[in-house]
């Protein structure tokens, strides 16, 4: 016994960030030395004490605390030897993409300016086409392209419909006499007061189930396009349940942001149950992110394995919460079509709106409508 | 074999209980770092698991004052922070106006007084740097203001400084102990995370809730408080929109007492109805407790 264990301690501690941020923790380049001098100060050898400390210091959310013991755990308690997480390997990645290149290319595609000007007509075909019959890696990395390009549009409305509502005429009396004051008191200048207004929000409930399984790739794709415009936007996916993914879907690497989607919805039992997962989404989300000038979009086929009586139940209480209650169904632009499901026929009488939301057109036709009655 | 650190954990749960809040170890330790590093606390959880209280309790044992900024949709950084007197700088314009002798020499002189500490107004987060003694700043439900305002916040957090542009830089004289709490109704940006110590609060469980009851409501039994603690907690299991905190708790029991009801039991499942008004906040859960229910309930605790 020498300086020989504190050294592996130290070291094993100095490591322990590095671990964290491999299970997907948001561990920034200095929690290393931090978490040294908080040991400096806690000592080593309580573990309860250095659980507790670091636990504070290298959290910084809910879901990272629930999961902090076991990884704490399996870093130090000796008699657990910890395993390695599946790190993504950066050869992974191209790897999986039949097309070298193919997400440069996208990114590239992203930017209005350098669209080749052809674009316009083959983009007339991609948003009449079905999201389901695009099953080309190059599609969807279009259609990612036309998404943003959507959500670009939607801000801008959201912009202008800010902007017009600043313009309201209430005086700024602070400011008007603190102005007055460089001109001796007399109010030469008037200023006007912007009137804020509570921001709208988007929540976004994506059906993942089997029967969805061609539409929610696109969807999760708008989700993510929204939010990094919009903003204020917040996404759940749920078959049997309902799982937040907004983080997931922030995630800035997008190739991490799959994976991470893919590992929350592993696993899950088959089958849909839209009411149960609404009713969850009620229980443990809505008092959360739900508010008066939410729009709540559920983006699914409506086909549900579950009590209608459940479905409806939910829906109505989301809708006493919501300000807009919108159901996107991807098959109801089919030629004849009708909500004759069981699903859909609980669900009619609590929606203000069924619209289609199969290709990219009946999206681009619901969602600017739908930003505009927000505000 | 206890450490040093234990022992000063221990200590700090101890004064903490006797002003009244009662904590876990973990966040006793997040307060002992939080002074060690100087750092602030990111406090999250549902409403009413008692957030709030670790500044009230934090400031009382330091015997510091609680300075406390409510945060709101529309809170701009300006008036958070300072804001002039303008009443009081045009009356002493008027005032100088009509004072004929002084020439136009010392215009400057007069602009500097108006602009002079005596006509500014401390706003929260001035106040909490410019005092003598460090204070507890409370900054309450940051995820209702703007990310305009988180960005300003964080900037005063590593500077601790605030400029004025009439005035110049007022630096800080005392670092505050920094707690913020958000409910997690907006995402709040990484960097303010990292700045963070963070600490996540559960409702409490039994042993801690009756501890906080004993602690709060010492007028009330013992078995009436196990009884009512037994009870919250059942009720907290059911699927309700809001579930009660340990506010409502409290509140309950205090209603309790005031219609002396001194037994939870099936027999006084009709009184107890009367009261639930106390502990259950919404129509759609009041629904979910019809008579049958609340007896089963008082049976059982």
């Amino acid at each position: 016994m020498g300086a020989g264990p504190a050294m592996r301690a130290a070291e094993r501690l100095a490591r322990f960030p590095g671990f964290l941020r491999a299970n997907g923790f948001g561990i920034a380049g200095g929690d290393a030395v931090q978490a040294l001098r908080a040991a400096e100060r806690t000592g080593v050898l309580d573990r309860d004490v250095l659980r507790w400390s670091l636990k504070a210091l290298l959290c910084h959310r809910g879901d990272e605390w629930q999961r902090f013991d076991e990884l704490f755990d399996a870093w130090f308690l000796p008699a657990n030897r910890w395993q390695r997480p599946e790190r993504r390997e950066s050869a992974d990645g191209s790897q999986s993409d039949a097309h070298p290149g193919g997400s440069r290319e996208g990114d590239k595609a992203d930017d209005e300016d350098l669209r080749p000007r052809r674009a316009a007509s083959r983009e007339e075909v991609l948003s009449s086409a079905d999201f389901s019959a695009l099953a080309e890696r190059e599609h969807a990395l279009e259609i990612e392209a036309l998404m943003r390009r959507l959500a670009r549009q939607l801000k801008r409305i959201r912009l202008r419909r800010e902007m017009r509502a600043h313009r309201g005429r209430r005086l700024d009396l602070p400011g008007t006499i603190r102005r007055s004051v460089a001109s001796g008191g007399t109010p030469f200048h008037l200023l006007w007061r912007n009137q804020r207004s509570e921001r709208p929000r988007l929540v976004l409930l994506i059906d993942v189930s089997r029967s969805m399984v061609l539409y929610s790739f696109f969807y999760l794709r708008l989700a993510r396009a929204l939010a990094s415009e919009l903003g204020d936007v917040h996404s759940f996916i749920f078959h049997t349940r309902v799982t937040e993914v907004s983080q997931a879907l922030h995630d800035a690497d997008p190739w991490r942001a799959q994976e991470r989607l893919h590992l929350i919805a592993q696993g899950w039992a088959g089958g849909t149950r839209i009411g149960e997962s609404l009713a969850q989404f009620n229980r443990e989300h809505a008092p959360r992110v739900v508010h008066g000038r939410t729009a709540v979009l559920v983006l699914s086929d409506g086909y549900d394995t579950g009590e209608p009586r459940q479905l409806s139940d939910a829906l109505a209480q989301l809708r006493r919460r919501a300000r807009r209650l919108v159901w996107i169904n991807p098959l109801s632009n089919r030629p004849g079509y009708a909500p004759t499901c069981q699903g859909m026929q609980a669900a009619m009488p609590h929606l203000d709106l069924l619209a289609p939301g199969g290709d990219l057109a009946s999206l681009r036709a619901v969602l600017p409508n739908l930003i505009e009655t927000l505000h | 074999m206890t450490s040093p650190r234990a022992l000063d954990i221990a200590g700090l749960q101890q004064e903490l209980a006797r002003v009244g809040y009662i904590a876990d170890a973990s966040l006793a330790a997040a307060l002992l770092l939080m002074r060690d590093l100087a750092r602030p606390l990111l406090l999250e959880g549902d409403a009413g698991v008692g957030k709030t209280e670790v500044a009230k309790a934090l400031a009382e044992i330091n015997r510091t004052r609680l300075i406390r900024l409510q945060c709101y949709e529309g809170l701009d950084a300006h008036s958070a922070m300072y804001e002039w007197n303008y009443q009081r700088q045009l009356l002493a314009i008027k005032l100088l106006e009509h004072d004929e002798r002084s020439g136009a020499k010392d215009l400057a002189q007069r602009e500097q007084d108006i602009f002079s500490e005596r006509y500014l107004l401390k706003r929260p987060l001035l106040e909490a740097i410019s005092g003598e003694r460090p204070p507890v700043l409370l900054i309450d439900e940051i995820d209702r203001a703007d990310a305009a305002f988180e960005a300003y916040l964080l900037e005063l957090l590593s500077d601790f400084q605030i400029t004025i542009p009439e005035l110049g830089t007022v630096r800080a004289t005392s670092r505050p102990l920094v707690v913020i709490t958000s409910n997690g109704t907006r995402e709040l940006s990484d960097a303010l995370r990292r700045r963070c110590l963070y600490q996540y609060i559960d409702y409490p469980d039994y042993e801690k809730e009756l501890a906080i009851v004993r602690k709060k409501a010492p007028e009330a039994e013992a078995k009436l408080a196990q009884q009512i603690v037994a009870f919250v907690q059942a009720v907290r299991r059911m699927e309700l929109q809001k579930k009660p905190g340990v506010a409502e708790t409290l509140d309950w029991t205090a209603a309790l007492l005031r219609l002396e009801i001194s037994t939870i039991d099936i027999d006084g499942a009709e009184r107890i109805m009367d009261t639930l008004s106390a502990l259950i906040k919404t129509r759609d859960d009041r629904v979910a407790f019809p008579r049958e229910v609340v007896a089963r309930l008082a049976a059982a605790s």
